[in-house]
């Protein structure tokens, strides 16, 4: 299960709700972390969550079962791991 | 024994666990400077910052070593930034450092309120010097401006106070990289981003 974790901290709250609103996503919190599990990829689109370019190049703070394949000024792309 | 409930609550209250060592922050940083004019004048004139301390010292010890002055600029906390001027010292510079590795050594100087930052900007402005950016980043936010040395100043403000989460973060990337570069696979930011949740799935208690 893809799962991706963003530092449960206010300048990152827009993008973890960005990423658990995408259909199939599960979100918890969890040691000070926000968790967002799927399935399936996990994307996120930059502008959708608004942040600023250097928060937005900082949000991922780590990657369970899946492997980062955009990760630019326009999304973050996470798929499955194989 | 402190329990573990006071042990997190000692945390919250102290997120960067200070109490546990004795170092209380910088008595100072020093640099060689070429231009002692600029310096003070950057430093005191435009920045405001005293000159608190100096010292004229006669050259001795290394056979290297020359007749210099040694002056120190207030910068809050009881701490100071040094400045060594060295008589007769031909100036150096290193061309060839690469642009990343140059941005990457700064010195960051705190204020606490975004008026402050407002106010050392005029100032820096109102002297005839540009900036050379103003970010927000993720905890706080910062002008830089190239001192007469071309050492990148920093200034910045808290946007937030750092949490026990942010230091129980700061713990696992850590020991992400660490791991990382312990094994035998590439150091890259994916491996860390892999071994960081596999350490904080480590953390869920069964």
């Amino acid at each position: 299960m893809t799962t991706l974790y963003f530092l449960d901290a206010a300048e990152f709250t827009d993008v973890s709700a960005v990423a658990a609103a995408q259909p199939g996503a599960q979100m918890e919190r969890l040691l000070g972390y926000v968790k967002v599990t799927s399935d399936g990829p996990l994307v996120v689109d930059r502008r959708a969550t608004g942040v600023r370019h250097a928060v937005w190049y900082s949000a991922l703070a780590a990657v369970g079962h899946g492997r980062v394949v955009q990760y630019d000024k326009d999304a973050l792309k996470v798929e499955p791991a194989p | 024994m402190t329990s573990p409930t006071a042990q997190a609550r000692e945390q919250e209250a102290d997120p960067r666990g200070t109490s546990g060592h004795p170092v209380r922050g910088i008595n100072h940083m020093a640099f060689p400077t070429f231009d002692p004019v600029g310096t003070i004048h950057f430093y005191r004139d435009v920045l405001g910052l005293p000159i608190v301390q100096t010292m004229q010292v006669k050259a001795w010890g290394p056979e290297y070593q020359r007749d210099f002055v040694h002056f120190f600029f207030d910068i809050g906390n009881a701490d100071c930034l040094a400045f060594f001027y060295y008589f007769g010292q031909k100036p150096y510079h290193d061309e060839n450092l690469p642009p990343l590795l140059d941005l990457g050594k700064h010195v960051a100087l705190h204020v606490d309120t975004l008026e402050d930052l407002d106010r050392l900007q005029k100032r820096i402005e109102a002297a005839g010097l540009k900036l050379d950016m103003r970010v927000m980043h993720e905890t706080v936010e910062s002008i830089y401006v190239r001192d007469p040395n071309n050492i990148l100043i920093e200034i910045a403000r808290p946007l937030r106070q750092l949490t026990a989460a942010d230091a129980v973060d700061a713990e696992v990337t850590a020991q992400a990289l660490l791991d990382v570069l312990a094994s035998n696979g590439e150091p890259t930011l994916d491996a860390l981003w892999n071994r960081k949740a596999e350490l904080i799935a480590s953390r869920v208690p069964a």
